[in-house]
């Protein structure tokens, strides 16, 4: 079978060598850093309903809609399965209840209307002057141990999976990529890898990647502070019924309460400083919410970069959580080289099953996709494996 | 913000070329609530491109890039320099743990007495009756092995991660109670704990395993 190469070690690179080596592809992986040191491991850990991009990107809402149930399935062990509310507080909240549930049942998002009353028994450090509330199939998952299983079952399958191994360099024989060139930190030499399709997946790196290609890529890098409050405020993730904004998501884990988020334009996708005033507006705007909120400790706060298709928007709010594939013959004529960019840790393996579809095309290999419905190994396994 | 200089003294390795490992020095302005993980970050960005750690939550959760700082394993992530409140700030990798390059271990030796078959996720009951699922405290992060001082020089002994582990498995499935007691009681078990207690003082997620591992003996009648 052909191999691939995948750049890019975060959520989209680990569920793409798992679809991959799942058909039977020979594959490598190669991250510049240890696994999942990204831009998915610092995610909020809200597996998504959909709910939050319904009304202003319904692609993605339905996308995110359908992975939280496969994911669920395929991965019940990093999930906590605990559900979520959308709470309104004000008039304009409560106008946009309306539109919200509508696009939700086209997006085929599941949402119920609770009663007020149910949503302060259920959630009692919710404010009382809460107006309206939905429930919605929301999870807490881990960030790092779902991708961790889905590299446990690639190198199960035969994948390798190389950590601390950055592409220095894309090879290239005419207008076509034969392979790239790895700088080994550990060992401290350069080594070329060939390969029939090298996949740049990444993230909000792709842009650096494609440009050791000399392709430039549309990629819009937009960090996002967040702010982990000591103590588990709410059973459920909580998300402001609103039109996305900031400071409108409390996901709990563990026995922490993590705030999100804000969002700024940044050239640079290794920019990860934390504006001090980002972290108190969180805190004011999710307070609305839960009123605790105000009272807890700090127990850890930073950003994560999102790696946002660049289409231009200047409301990044209101900008595209979907993801693209490129075949980079057909949009620079260059063969054997694909990017996927955008998406969300919710989407990772739906973006994975998307750029797999292309690289059967691509490869003339007719394998149908597995992943939604094979259940992907315990994360501990991926250290007892044998790479 | 008024910045303060800050002497990072990593310990730097890589098989065959940094062997034995070696102390280097970078400086850096630390600001505000700059944790470890942040200064490690700025290190590999502004001065050495090939400086090794794990990492990845940023906010405790993970467990990836717990190390060992000024002679304590801590997480970097939450870490805040000023708190340590020293001019030089010392980094080690786990003690007991293949090292891998720098700061970054290879953690299968941490899993070896840890099965795959006991869950992530715990019970709880909530408000309204019903039940839901929650991760483990635990983190794996690997600080109590790393800080027990038996695990230094006894290879037979699983540990307190494990023993912590095996405790909670117990708790939640009861029927499983007489195959792992026998682990904890076996030949790799809790015989070779000495009551240090530095697994529970340096856990940086409150799982107290010493405290696991008392009440496995308790089961065990010791």
């Amino acid at each position: 079978m052909e191999h691939v190469i995948i750049i890019g070690g975060g959520g989209t690179g680990a569920a793409l060598t798992h679809d991959l080596s799942l058909r039977g592809f020979e594959v490598s992986l190669f991250e510049k850093g240890g696994l999942v040191s990204g831009t998915t491991g610092r995610h909020h850990g809200l597996l998504h309903s959909g709910a939050r991009y319904a009304v202003h990107d319904p692609g993605a809402a339905r996308e995110c809609a359908r992975e939280n149930a496969i994911l669920r399935t395929i991965a019940p062990g990093a999930i906590e399965q605990n559900g979520g509310l959308f709470v309104a507080i004000d008039d304009a909240d409560v106008a946009y209840a309306r539109d919200l549930i509508d696009h939700c049942r086209r997006c085929d998002v599941p949402v119920r209307e609770i009663a007020l009353s149910h949503a302060l028994t259920i959630e009692p450090a919710l404010t009382p002057d809460i107006r309206y509330v939905l429930e919605v199939s929301d999870a807490t998952v881990d960030a790092w141990r779902l991708p961790l299983q889905f590299f446990a079952t690639a190198r199960a399958a035969g994948a390798a999976i190389h950590q601390f191994s950055e592409v220095t360099g894309i090879l290239r024989s005419g207008d076509c990529v034969t392979g790239v060139r790895v700088r080994d930190h550990r060992r401290q030499i350069d080594h070329d890898v060939t390969g029939d399709v090298v996949v740049n997946a990444a993230g909000a790196w792709a842009g650096l990647v494609s440009g050791l290609a000399g392709i430039p890529l549309s990629i819009q890098p937009a960090p996002g502070a967040m702010v982990s409050l000591k103590g588990r405020l709410t059973d459920r993730v909580i998300n402001r019924l609103h039109r996305p904004g900031e400071g409108d998501i409390i996901v709990p884990q563990r026995n922490c309460t993590i705030l999100g988020t804000s969002i700024w334009h940044s050239d640079d996708p290794d920019s990860y400083d934390v504006p001090p005033e980002d972290v108190e507006r969180l805190i004011a705007a999710c307070a609305v919410m839960v009123p605790s909120i105000r009272d807890a400790a700090v127990h850890a706060a930073w950003s994560a970069v999102r790696p946002l298709m660049g289409t231009g928007d200047t409301d990044l709010w209101q900008a595209s959580r979907d993801f693209k594939c490129y075949d980079h013959a057909v949009t620079d004529n260059l063969e054997g080289l694909v990017s996927v960019i955008g998406g969300k840790a919710t989407t990772m393996r739906s973006m994975a099953e998307e750029t797999a579809d292309l690289i059967c095309r691509k490869t003339g290999r007719d394998i149908p996709c597995r992943t939604a419905t094979e259940k992907l190994l315990n994360y501990r396994l991926f250290y007892r494996i044998e790479s | 913000m008024k910045g303060r200089h800050i002497i990072f003294r990593i310990l730097r390795y890589r098989e065959a070329i940094i062997d034995p490992p070696q102390f280097q020095d970078f400086e850096l302005t630390v600001t505000g609530t700059m944790t470890v993980l942040e200064c490690l970050e700025r290190i590999r960005r502004e001065q050495d491109p090939s400086l090794m750690y794990r990492k990845s939550c940023h906010h405790a959760s993970c467990g990836t890039c717990a190390c060992v700082i000024n002679g304590t394993e801590r997480l970097a992530c939450v870490t805040t320099v000023f708190a340590l409140d020293t001019p030089v700030v010392t980094v080690e990798p786990l003690r007991g743990f293949p090292c891998i390059g720098d700061l970054a271990v290879d953690m299968t030796a941490f899993y070896r007495h840890i099965s795959s078959d006991w869950s992530y996720l715990t019970g709880v009951s909530r408000n309204d009756g019903s039940g839901a699922l929650r991760f483990e405290d635990c983190i794996e992060c690997g600080a109590c092995v790393s800080a027990c001082p038996v695990m230094e020089r006894e290879d037979a002994f699983m540990g307190p991660a494990a023993l912590a582990l095996i405790h909670r498995e117990i708790e939640k499935s009861p029927d499983g109670k007489e195959s792992l007691l026998a682990l904890a009681g076996g030949p790799h078990g809790e015989q070779w704990c000495e009551r240090a207690l530095d697994c529970s003082r340096v856990c940086p997620s409150g799982v107290y395993p010493a405290r696991h591992i008392a009440l496995l003996r308790k089961m065990l009648g010791k």
